[in-house]
């Protein structure tokens, strides 16, 4: 029972980081259409620039606001110097995403240095609470409850607001909504910054929970993010969450039962999909439209 | 025409006898291994141009091709004998194992859009880095192992002549197939898939060939490169080596099979220059961070890469504005529309 | 009657193919603009060409008297062009209601009124109001976009072949609410179905290979057999 708990805790908590990097992916690809390679670097970004703030001011807060500014705002130049000029043409954009992250990582070695930086969990996230013999990690029930707020905000601003409702609309046609009188291009650049900045949000919160950020975990935690993306059905929000939770779980079971192929898993899930179900385990009718 | 074609042979003979003697008048080791290191990662960078330049395919899981070759020689030469028979013989087993694979692979994959097959690759190769890194009592993880060379590679210039002859061979036979009407098929992929397929032609079947060619010829770079190095860790199926495939390719320029040749040089120049300033300037510890800015501006503003923009700026020369087939952009996916 | 759409001597090229090799044409205020043609001729590129979707690289487009060849497809859409695309570009998982919603640029007064409006003139769409748009049948994703592309206070509304894929009765009724909206707006018509199209249009321009080959009253292409005949395969 103890270990049941501990694993599904353990399996939702990396599950709620994996679906904050990947909704952001999720969002950028069917909105734009871009793939975007580079998205691991954002995160990393975030880790090193929360952290290095929340060093700083001593203040977590203040480190999660760091990180989502950072997110933004290499959100933005990525926007505007790397997407928008090969936009419409994907052998560029996956090849232009892919140096970027190359250019990201490396950046993080000269600006913070090229070792591993160990993070502390805030005193008041730390430790532990015990219910029975079930002993549950607090910062891991942050993780989670944050997980859970961040997609009911996006949730509710997807059905219910008019930018949701531009945003969507977007994902299933470009041309209509600019006929509509909608500046799509606009909407593309904020979705990319707000897709950024979840991806920065991703790591930083990742940051106490593995204990050590390093500049290589960016690519690391990507393809874990491209494999939610995919079990998701690119585009679909939702289904990223729960691919995401799938992912988290499926990591955290094989690497107590079987650890040998906990690292082959979700390539092994992702390859099923893509071969038997390429638009996903839980994509939208976007493609029957016409 | 006639004129021209036998202008470029002369330039690839000339240059061809200028490797031939340079061992003779310069017998400095550094350069030998460099140019040793130039010739093999040329290899890799044409087979990894049939995919991009020719077919117009990301994939970014050529390191598995190329690390199949490099174990498949280290694992035989290391347990079995390390004759010169045992040397071809992985070669051609590696060869066979990285051909039926990629065909597998290809297969699987090749039908889905260009982002998923992308991803893909890098997810298999990732499973390929994985086996390589817990099937211990074979590869040794990721310390490796050493293993001794055929006697007759013992000398350096011996594995230079071997090295430099395998890559003339592989150019001409690559150059060959390019040219031969599959060669052009995969071309007419490239430029609309679509429209190659409504002309009666199975693309999948004409893309899984190159996806085969191009595995093949990696992963015999990969056996020279384990040879050249007398050892062999998960680092040959790391990402870095299909990135280095990758920046060769588009620096050199896409579609030429020389592009790729002149990108390996220039890339493995610069790595071993800038690895030497490093010594002095930590900056440059980050080369990579030159070669990433550098790959980035070039898919932007340079997306023909060295030999392209030449053959451009010569066929503007010559008031031929019309490039030559071969001489294709990137790839670019056309917009469809009614 | 004042003029509120001048083509003049358009080219579109999409790609390497040179669709419009000059088109000219004129939609005045209050009027219902046909444009007839082949199939390929190039209407539905001239619609997408006014859009801004397949820009003009020759000629110019003007909207009253302002260039609009340059400017990008939102910033035609807000100038008041409203668009109804041959597939009808109904955003498949949004309601009818979002469907609109989307389409609004304001939510004034004025524009609620056109929704009541339209609402009484496509009484399916208010029966449907919370449906996904992709559940629609074809003639209710036809008065849809009509309704989307007239929510706003559109001087001028482009339609792309309403009648294409629709069942006799359904295009009878489409073609009533045309003539409805057409007390309201102006319209720019493309239309294979030329009985329809001579019923409701009062001007027409002649489309072939992407040029203008004929502009006109309706009526005196009625009445011209030779012309029918030689560009639209009738009489």
């Amino acid at each position: 029972m103890e270990l049941l708990v501990n694993l599904i805790i353990n399996g939702l908590a990396t599950g709620m980081l994996i679906f904050l990097l990947a909704a952001g992916l999720t969002l950028i690809f069917g909105l734009m259409d871009v793939l975007n390679f580079a998205h691991g670097g954002l995160f990393v970004w975030g880790a090193y620039a929360g952290i290095f703030t929340y060093m700083l001011t001593e203040s977590f807060i203040v480190g999660i606001i760091g990180a989502i500014v950072t997110g933004a705002l290499l959100g933005l130049l990525t926007e505007k110097f790397i997407i928008t000029p090969v936009y419409g043409n994907h052998i560029q954009q996956i090849l232009i995403t892919l140096g970027l992250m190359l250019v990201l990582q490396e950046l993080i070695k000269v600006v913070f240095g090229p070792n591993g930086v160990a993070v502390k969990t805030p005193s008041y996230l730390a430790g532990s609470w015990e219910i029975g013999d079930v002993i549950i990690i607090k910062y891991r029930l942050f993780i989670i409850v944050i997980g859970f707020v961040i997609f009911g905000i996006f949730q509710y601003m997807l059905k219910r607001t008019k930018i949701g409702l531009i945003v969507r609309a977007g994902v299933q046609d470009k041309e209509m909504a600019q006929a509509l009188g909608i500046h799509i291009k606009r909407v593309f650049l904020y979705v990319f910054m707000v897709g950024a900045a979840l991806a920065a949000l991703s790591g930083m919160l990742m940051a106490p929970y593995s204990g050590v950020i390093y500049a290589e975990m960016g690519m690391e935690y990507a393809i874990l993010g491209f494999i939610v993306v995919v079990i998701g059905g690119m585009g679909s929000f939702s289904g990223s969450l729960l691919a995401a939770i799938l992912v988290g779980l499926a990591g955290s079971f094989m690497a107590y039962y079987v650890p040998v192929l906990s690292l082959a898993v979700n390539m092994i899930l992702m390859a099923i999909v893509l071969i038997f179900r390429p638009q996903g385990l839980f994509a939208m009718r976007k493609e029957r439209t016409s | 025409m006639n004129n021209k074609i036998s202008l470029r042979a002369f330039a690839f003979f000339l240059l061809l006898v200028i490797f031939i003697i340079l061992p003779f008048v310069n017998d400095s080791r550094t350069l030998l291994i460099l140019l040793t290191q130039i010739f093999i990662f040329g290899i890799l960078a044409m087979s990894y141009d049939i995919l991009l330049g020719y077919t117009g395919i990301v994939s970014f899981g050529h390191a598995m091709f190329f690390g199949i070759g490099a174990y498949t020689t280290a694992v035989m030469l290391k347990q079995m004998d390390h004759t010169l028979l045992i040397f071809v013989l992985s070669i051609v087993i590696g060869m066979i194992l990285a051909g039926f694979i990629s065909f597998l692979v290809g297969l699987l994959t090749l039908r889905l859009k260009s982002h998923f097959f992308a991803m893909l690759t890098l997810a298999f190769s990732g499973l390929f880095l994985v086996l390589a890194e817990k099937w211990r009592s074979v590869t040794y993880g990721n310390d490796g192992f050493t293993f001794r060379a055929p006697d007759l590679f013992r000398d350096r210039m011996t594995f230079y002549f071997f090295v430099l002859a395998s890559l003339v061979v592989i150019f001409l036979a690559l150059y060959r197939f390019v040219n031969s009407p599959t060669g052009r098929i995969l071309i007419a992929v490239r430029e609309n898939e679509q429209r190659t397929k409504s002309l009666g032609f199975n693309t999948l079947h004409y893309k899984v060939i190159a996806s085969v060619v191009a595995g093949i010829v990696a992963s015999f770079a990969g056996s020279l490169y384990a040879v050249s190095l007398r050892f062999v860790n998960t680092s040959v199926m790391a990402m870095d080596i299909t990135l280095d495939a990758l920046l060769m390719t588009i620096i050199g320029g896409v579609g030429t099979l020389v592009g790729p040749l002149l990108g390996s040089a220039v890339i493995e120049y610069a790595q071993h220059a800038l690895s030497g300033l490093a010594r002095d300037y930590p900056i440059f510890e980050r080369w990579i961070i030159f070669f990433g800015i550098l790959y980035i501006l070039a898919v932007i503003f340079f997306p023909k890469g060295i030999i392209g923009s030449l053959r451009l700026l010569f066929g503007k020369w010559r008031g031929r504005l019309k490039q030559r087939k071969t001489t294709g952009p990137l790839p670019q996916e056309k917009e469809r529309f009614e | 009657m004042t003029t509120l759409l001048t083509l003049n001597e358009v080219h579109t090229h999409i790609g390497q193919y040179h669709i419009l090799q000059g088109v000219n044409f004129e939609a005045k205020e209050g009027q219902v603009t046909v444009l007839l043609g082949r199939n390929g001729a190039g209407k539905t590129t001239t619609l997408k060409t006014i859009m801004g979707l397949t820009p003009a690289t020759k000629g110019d487009i003007a909207f009253r008297s302002q260039s609009i060849k340059k400017s990008p497809t939102y910033k035609v859409a807000k100038l008041g062009i409203g668009y109804v695309p041959e597939n009808q570009g109904i955003f498949a998982d949004l309601t009818v209601e979002e469907n609109m919603k989307v389409a609004m640029r304001k939510e004034d007064t004025a524009t609620l009124e056109r929704q009541q409006y339209v609402l009484e003139l496509f009484p399916d769409l208010k029966k449907f109001w919370k449906k996904a748009g992709g559940h629609l049948s074809g003639g209710q994703k036809q008065m849809l976009s009509m309704a989307r592309a007239f929510i706003n206070d559109s001087q001028l509304i482009l339609i792309d072949e309403p009648s294409k894929g629709l069942a006799p009765i359904v295009v009878e009724k489409v073609m009533e609410a045309i003539v409805e909206m057409k007390k309201k707006t102006s319209i720019v018509l493309v239309e294979q179905n030329f009985i329809m199209a001579s019923r409701i249009g009062d001007t027409y321009t002649l489309i072939d290979d992407g040029r203008t080959v004929n502009s006109g009253n309706m009526q005196d292409l009625i009445d011209d057999e030779e012309l029918k005949r030689k560009y639209l395969g009738i009489g």
